[in-house]
């Protein structure tokens, strides 16, 4: 049986999938996790969930968005002058990385 | 957990839904988070006119995302509060809808005019920001999660709010003239979106105890008078002479929180303002509109499956 493992680096972070284990259960499958994702990059939590559990939908089933110009949605797109809030200057940061990572994947 | 114990621990994300926290915890955070949410519904239904009202066709796509967004906002933070174990989503639909459910003293005033679509998109907004950017470090760890998304696409709001404001104070004198008179009207109401200065505030002193709260209604309301201020200058508009603000040595400002309408803000916290019960009937009718659309998508849940959802792009 295949467990799917999420890690969580810090209290608070996401918990992002890293990888997965065999193991007949799922107390098994919490130890095998621990010993090959917890063990060399800092971790807090860690998730198992067994793969069969999970649904999934891809670009072969839907159409995602995502690709359409949608410059409206960005902050970036307005003309404003003067000093902006620093968290509107972070958004606008967010948004900025995002839009670059647009298509990377 | 002990009360005692959760206020050793309060820190930023401290708290999920596998702890086990006590009641008082629980329903602090869903009260506010649950006003948060609704405030967020609120809005996006008092903004919702102007898709249709907007200029041109930019204004349109970006009205129409904008209020896309913040049901979006409203459907997280709602599941944050849910996953509080204390009230369901269901259930604080409903109180918004019977008139039971609290949301932000800005949102209970209707809006007529184009004038004042920057008054929510840039102040208010600009005040939201303010106060969401601090929460990202509430104790709630779901909620800390909206806000992340939250804050994400905040950010375009403000600045398309402050793009129109621009666009208006750089127009002619009669768009000038009417922007001027709806910030005129919206100002001091802007004031008070932090809340009750704080010896009014009846909920800040447990939530701050327990993390949930970073900082005071005062503190944020200063603090977005020292960014917004300068701003609203910049762009031409003339702060009115009520409610008096101080210009402290140090460039901040400070409101002279006496000088508003307080009688009013409690009487909208209780949800008895009469200009705004139209906003909260008018969000009921909605609700009761489309509930044939929840009807069939609850009553086809079982059935479905097999055919390909179409994102909404």
């Amino acid at each position: 049986m295949i467990w799917e493992v999420f890690r969580q680096e810090k209290a608070g972070n996401y918990h992002t999938h890293c990888g997965n284990v065999h193991a007949p259960d799922r107390e098994m499958a919490k130890q095998f996790a621990a010993i090959q994702h917890g063990r060399r990059k800092p971790t807090n939590s860690l998730w198992v969930v067994p793969s069969e559990e999970i649904g999934e939908i891809d670009a072969e089933d839907v159409a995602f968005g995502g690709t359409t110009d949608k410059a409206y949605r960005w902050a970036t797109a307005y003309n404003t002058t003067g000093e902006d809030a620093v968290e509107v200057v972070e958004s606008e940061d967010e948004q900025a990385t995002a839009e670059r990572q647009r298509g990377d994947d | 957990m002990e009360l005692d114990t959760v206020k050793e621990r309060a820190g930023p994300r401290e708290f999920s839904p596998a702890d086990d926290l006590p009641e008082e915890y629980r329903k602090a955070a869903t009260r506010m988070i649950e006003f948060h949410a609704n405030s967020e519904i609120m809005g996006a239904y008092l903004e919702r006119p102007f898709i249709r009202q907007a200029p041109s066709i930019d204004r349109k796509l970006a009205c129409s995302a904008k209020v896309q967004d913040e049901i979006g906002h409203g459907q997280l933070l709602y599941r944050a509060a849910e996953s509080l174990g204390i009230k369901s989503r269901e259930e604080m639909l409903d109180d918004l809808a019977n008139g039971d459910g609290k949301f932000l003293n800005c949102f209970h005033y209707p809006m007529e005019d184009w004038v004042e679509t920057p008054m929510i998109a840039f102040f208010v907004d600009g005040a939201a920001m303010r106060r969401q950017a601090t929460l990202r470090r509430t104790s709630w760890e779901p909620y800390a999660h909206a806000m992340d998304k939250v804050c994400f696409e905040e950010g375009f709001h403000v600045k398309h709010g402050e793009d129109i404001l621009r666009e208006l104070m750089t127009g002619s004198r009669k768009e000038q003239q009417m922007t001027q008179e709806a910030f005129e009207e919206w100002w001091p109401r802007i004031i008070q979106f932090f809340g009750p200065t704080d010896d009014k505030s009846t909920h800040h002193d447990f939530a701050a105890s327990v993390g949930l709260k970073q900082q005071s209604n005062d503190a944020l309301r200063n603090a977005f008078l020292d960014q917004y201020i300068p701003k609203a200058r910049k762009y031409g508009l003339e702060i009115p002479d009520e409610p008096r603000i101080r210009e402290l040595d140090d460039g901040t400002y400070e409101v002279e929180e006496g000088d508003l309408d307080w009688d009013e803000f409690f009487t909208i916290a209780k949800n008895d303002y009469e200009p705004g019960l139209g906003q909260i009937n008018g969000r009921k009718a909605a609700q009761e509109a489309v509930q044939w659309v929840r009807d069939t998508i609850e009553g086809d849940a079982t059935a479905a499956g097999g055919h390909a959802p179409q994102a909404a792009d």
